[in-house]
């Protein structure tokens, strides 16, 4: 194999490699050793095709082919920058109404106010309000690129929850141990393993009526036997509730599961958890923008400019083949 | 010699744009993201006040934004928080102070019935409004991390300060003194 060949596959495979982390942002194997070293390689040997390439070794079509090898090394550049230096993603899962600053975007995610049936819905969308931009909006499955940054919106478990005196009394529902304080939306951000099941979990509390209200989440389906034994189904995805006091023991018919939609009472307490989705935002780390287009125009330029060299210098050989 | 200035520029163009990326990455605070977690209601000063439309005791509709072009001290608070309970003649003395020039007290309880709020405001003898957040929006987009917690809202409607905890009435006579002080 020709070095130019060597030279030029590994400038469309580093370039593939490098496009790859706009195409699928998320995949945390772009902040991996192993993809910067071969992103490195792939320039290494680019590298020594261009250093011969200038003083002639691959004629006049290598001299030109060296304003491409350029770009492949400023999209190599750009890929290990965002790769080695970028942080990992990040998902920024936050309750409804609430603010998250995004100061490496320059931004601020605001997460819409959601209600029951907005839960049940899913469709609540995150605006995104940018120094010196206009303001974006993205819906679950949607992305945008900005700056440096991929913003994209994924869909995850919540549940509204609504609690309620035996008498039918609301109740104020607060999550001391989370961010969002005064937020009946519960977005099960712990994992609990429950007889072998890695269950989604959160937990609030009831302050008027001193209860602490464990919630985990069971998809439709997923209840099985358990689910039907405490008055469950699993035809619907539900909420299994764990009812304690204040000192952490469990109230006496304090646990059971609460079907989506439906009202429950345990352990004193009248329990209805509608469950659906709400939309967290996935920032991850993209090659920057200008260094692809720039080093994109200095390969295709370097192509086309290295084409028309081979053109002219192909020509002449042709004919002398004829004439002899 | 014009084919070496090509060759420059092109040498010139790459470290460039190499030098840029890398800085851009160097240069960002945190993550990609760098999301800041919530610091509670003093983190708002100088946001703007969000409004959410919410029922009177009575059960008519109302909200802060009604309130705008007017000094308005928003008091979040749940018949079950003994700071609440506490903090609440301070408040009423607080209204019935300065209602004439202006200032408008809000209480807007977080996630009761009307019934709970009633009987509170009945036993705590409360003129001031009392509104009822059943959905507790104004807790969450007020970032609030207990109760009770307080905002002062300027007649522009911007946030001059967020409050967490139980206040004095000396506490908030000075907290409010700024927006009657200077003229707007």
């Amino acid at each position: 194999m020709s070095p130019r060949v060597v030279a030029l596959s590994s400038a469309i495979a580093c370039i593939a490699l490098v496009l790859a982390q706009d195409a699928a942002p998320t995949w945390l194997g772009f902040h991996t050793w192993q993809y910067a070293a071969a992103l490195t390689l792939g320039a290494i040997a680019i590298g020594a095709y261009v250093n011969g390439a200038r003083k002639g070794e691959d004629g006049n079509v290598g001299r030109r082919l060296v304003f491409a090898m350029a770009g492949a090394l400023v999209i190599v550049a750009a890929g290990i920058a965002s790769g080695l230096l970028g942080a990992d993603t990040e998902t920024v899962a936050r309750a409804p109404g609430t603010v998250a600053p995004l100061p490496g975007v320059g931004a601020a995610a605001f997460f819409p106010v959601a209600d029951a049936a907005g839960i049940a819905h899913g469709d609540a969308r995150i605006g995104l309000r940018r120094r010196d931009a206009p303001a974006l909006e993205l819906g679950p499955g949607e992305r945008r690129y900005v700056g440096g940054s991929a913003l994209e919106v994924a869909p995850q478990v919540a549940a509204y929850v609504e609690a309620r005196t035996s008498r039918g009394e609301r109740l104020t529902i607060t999550q001391p141990t989370n961010a969002a304080f005064l937020s009946p939306v519960l977005l099960f951000t712990q994992q609990v393993r429950i007889a072998g099941k890695l269950l989604p979990a959160d937990t609030f509390a009831t302050p008027a009526l001193h209860r602490q209200i464990k919630a985990f989440y069971f998809a439709k389906g997923t209840g099985g036997p358990a689910a039907e034994a405490h008055g469950g189904s699993n035809k619907v995805a539900a909420v299994l509730f764990a009812v304690d006091d204040d000192n952490g023991r469990l109230e006496p018919g304090g646990i059971g599961f609460a079907p989506s939609g439906t009202a429950v009472d345990l352990g004193g307490v009248r329990l209805r958890a509608t469950v659906g989705t709400y939309p967290a935002l996935i920032v991850s780390t993209v090659p920057y923008p200008l260094a692809l287009w720039i080093g994109g125009g200095l390969f295709f330029g370097g192509l086309v400019f290295a084409s028309l060299s081979y053109r002219s210098t192909a020509t002449p050989v042709y004919k002398l083949g004829v004439g002899a | 010699m014009p084919r070496n200035a090509l060759g420059y520029v092109v040498v010139i163009v790459v470290i460039v744009v190499v030098f840029v990326t890398f800085k851009t990455y160097f240069g960002a605070a945190g993550g990609p993201g760098g999301a800041v977690a919530g610091g509670g209601p003093s983190m708002l000063a100088g946001a703007p006040a969000a409004s959410y439309a919410i029922k009177t005791l009575d059960g008519a509709s109302d909200s802060l934004a009604r309130y705008r072009g007017r000094v308005v001290f928003v008091n979040l608070w749940a018949s079950w928080c003994a700071p609440c309970r506490s903090e609440t003649p301070a408040l009423e003395k607080l209204y019935e102070e300065n209602r004439g020039r202006g200032l408008v007290v809000l209480g807007i309880d977080q996630g009761e019935s009307a019934t709970a709020a009633a009987a509170f405001a009945k036993e705590m003898n409360l003129r001031y409004p009392i509104l009822l957040d059943e959905e507790q929006q104004y807790g969450r987009a007020y970032a609030a991390i207990g109760l009770p917690t307080s905002l002062i809202i300027d007649r522009t409607g911007h946030i001059l300060r967020g409050i967490d905890g139980e206040l004095s009435l000396a506490q908030m006579r000075e907290n409010i003194a700024p927006l009657f002080a200077r003229p707007q």
